[in-house]
């Protein structure tokens, strides 16, 4: 296990390293001349010539690739060609939206997914697994987007009680702003979650130890959600490191529709905007948190699971 | 001796069920559960609204009407109008077109990509050149799919092949680790060893001997990523990353419903309607399909 896990931290590098070469060629075959596109086009040669000096867009590829390794290993991911703010602290700013609004939507998905499958496993005869279906099934047809516009509709537009754009100051203020985007986030989170655990309660269920459990004469609640839970929410465990990717993905729709000045909309703006310094900061950011998301899972995987051998 | 030779090997192939027999079998085996039947109908429709649409849509989907613009559902606009005054049902249809063009393009293209370069590396386990595509697959699976997406069309430009291109991209890893992952299990096999003990090229054993073996699992992804291909799609259209406008797309259509959300509620709610309907079709198909191509399920 701890093998298994040293050589899974190991293949981190070399596949950041490959992240690192994909970014920069991606945004070396940028279309247009960024300089004449950044100073408009009454811009003098001199200025475009000072410009590309001050991007090392006048070098040759392997030098300005060389200059991005390094200040990526210094931790400078350059400035924003439009604001003229240092990447790293737009990034900062961004990152504490996103942040809050990723972890608020999956802790409440989880605990409400998780909830409604055991229960529905637990106890059969209640409408809690009717619920369960409609809810995955509205995670099938409502893509984050989609769900995030009608939410908009009915709550901003039709029936305004909630706010439509913006993060909001102040706690208070801060969750009611969170409410409509965390549940177009999550809705589908809860629906796939409840399945899930759905599915592996019902087979942890079945397994010899819980009957001997029973046979011991443990009350029927400490069985099912002590010693039953803590197997059944394994699978769910690994889909939350695959989890984090979907949540920034769909971060990126949900803050461009809902307004929130978080990553996703930095990406957006920057991509319209041609500012590829944030472009390029932006989109390492979320993969880095995408890689050791992944990264985590795998390894608790193993830990919480110790049936499961590696080689 | 030749022709006797021949003549068995014919009549041994017209006993193996041939592609539009596996076809039948696993169609029927899909129809058959109620999820399956509801799914391919929908893509039925789908697929009918495509090829058909000039002839199914009342109207020209770009034909302006500014004087009817954000009519609500009536008699002869039945889902009303944009804020141009185009007629919604029209451009719905036409829709249907870039859906099924960005899924079946993407996917084909990410799938073949992909699963050819997943048997090869498998096929050479353990050499230079699979760590080199392990290692390939890894980096492209690294981005959160859609965040790569929406790099690559920005570097290429927005347009419909650039779309097909981009998604089939940020796909191709996940063809990529099944196919290897079934080529590790299936070179093991007697008839792959045979054909490599009788000298046969190996470009011929993974074309021949292998692909087809390992299919199975890919075509059950193929059809939940389609689903995927669809969302995607809108996502960067509504983005203003993906279809250019004025071509009628479910995503463009989410862009104009949001900018007008205030005028008019109709402009969001159809295209909404229309890609949870083809979400819903996509993923039922590919549950029906999961099931009829595994044997063990099928004969429940």
């Amino acid at each position: 296990m701890l093998k298994y896990s040293f050589k899974r931290v190991l293949w981190v590098f070399p596949t950041l390293i490959g992240v690192l070469l994909l970014l920069f060629s991606l945004t070396y075959f940028l279309p247009g001349d960024p300089a004449s596109a950044i100073l408009g086009p009454r811009a003098t040669p001199e200025l475009i010539e000072e410009l590309n000096a001050r991007l090392h867009l006048d070098r040759s590829m392997p030098v300005r690739l060389g200059y991005y390794l390094k200040g990526i290993a210094l931790g400078d991911l350059g400035t924003s060609v439009w604001s003229g703010h240092s990447v790293s602290s737009l990034m900062a700013e961004a990152l504490g939206h996103t942040a809050i609004l990723a972890v608020t939507t999956l802790a409440v998905a989880a605990a409400i997914g998780i909830i409604l499958g055991a229960f529905g496993a637990i106890r059969q005869d209640t409408p809690i697994s009717g619920i369960v279906t409609i809810a995955s099934l509205m995670g099938v047809a409502l893509p984050d987007f989609v769900a995030a516009l009608l939410l908009m509709l009915v709550f901003c537009v039709k029936i305004p009680i909630l706010p439509a754009i913006g993060a909001g100051e102040g706690f208070w203020d801060i969750i009611v702003h969170l409410i409509l985007p965390a549940t177009a986030l999550g809705i589908g989170w809860v629906g796939y979650l409840a399945r899930l655990t759905h599915e592996s309660m019902v087979d942890v269920l079945e397994a010899d130890y819980i009957r001997t459990a029973r046979a011991f004469a443990i009350p029927q609640k400490s069985i099912a959600y002590v010693y039953a839970l803590k197997n059944a929410i394994i699978p769910t465990i690994t889909v939350l490191g695959l989890g984090v990717g979907k949540l920034l993905g769909g971060a990126v729709f949900v803050e461009i529709i809902f307004s929130r000045p978080g990553l996703g909309k930095l990406i957006v703006d920057a991509v319209y905007a041609r500012d590829f310094p944030v472009l390029q900061g932006g989109i390492l950011v979320a993969t880095i948190l995408f890689v050791l998301a992944n990264l985590v899972a795998d390894i608790s995987y193993g830990f919480v699971n110790p049936q499961i051998q590696y080689d | 001796m030749d022709t006797t030779s021949t003549d068995i090997i014919q009549k041994k192939r017209s006993l193996t069920p041939g592609w539009t027999q596996n076809f039948t079998i696993i169609f029927k085996s899909i129809a058959k559960k109620k999820g399956g039947l509801i799914g391919s109908i929908f893509i039925a429709i789908m697929l009918l609204c495509a090829i058909a649409a000039p002839w199914l849509a009342p109207f020209d989907p770009n034909e302006q009407n500014i004087v009817q613009r954000f009519a609500g559902p009536e008699l002869t606009h039945l889902f009303g109008t944009d804020y141009l005054g185009r007629d919604t049902l029209s451009r719905i249809i036409y829709g249907c077109r870039i859906a099924v063009l960005v899924a079946f393009g993407a996917v084909s293209l990410s799938s073949i990509f992909g699963v050819f370069l997943g048997v090869v590396a498998g096929y050479n386990e353990g050499k230079k050149f699979d760590y080199f595509i392990i290692w390939l697959f890894d980096i492209v699976r690294s981005f959160p799919q859609i965040i790569l997406a929406l790099a690559i069309v920005a570097v290429l430009g927005p347009s419909l092949v650039n779309v097909v291109i981009a998604l089939a991209f940020t796909a191709f890893p996940f063809y990529g680790r099944i196919a290897r992952a079934q080529t590790l299990f299936v070179k093991e096999t007697d008839y792959v060893k045979a054909a490599q003990a009788m000298g046969q090229k190996p470009i011929k054993i993974i074309l021949k001997h292998i692909t087809p073996n390992i299919m199975a699992p890919v075509i059950v992804c193929l059809g939940m990523d389609m689903a995927t291909m669809v969302i995607w799609e809108s996502g960067l259209s509504f983005l203003g990353l993906g279809v250019r406008p004025p071509t009628a797309s479910w995503g463009i259509m989410l862009r104009n419903g949001y900018k007008y959300i205030q005028v008019s509620p109709w402009t969001i709610v159809w295209p909404a309607l229309a890609i949870a309907f083809s979400m819903i079709a996509f993923s039922l198909f590919s549950d029906g399909l999961r099931v009829a191509l595994d044997p063990k399920e099928r004969n429940r």
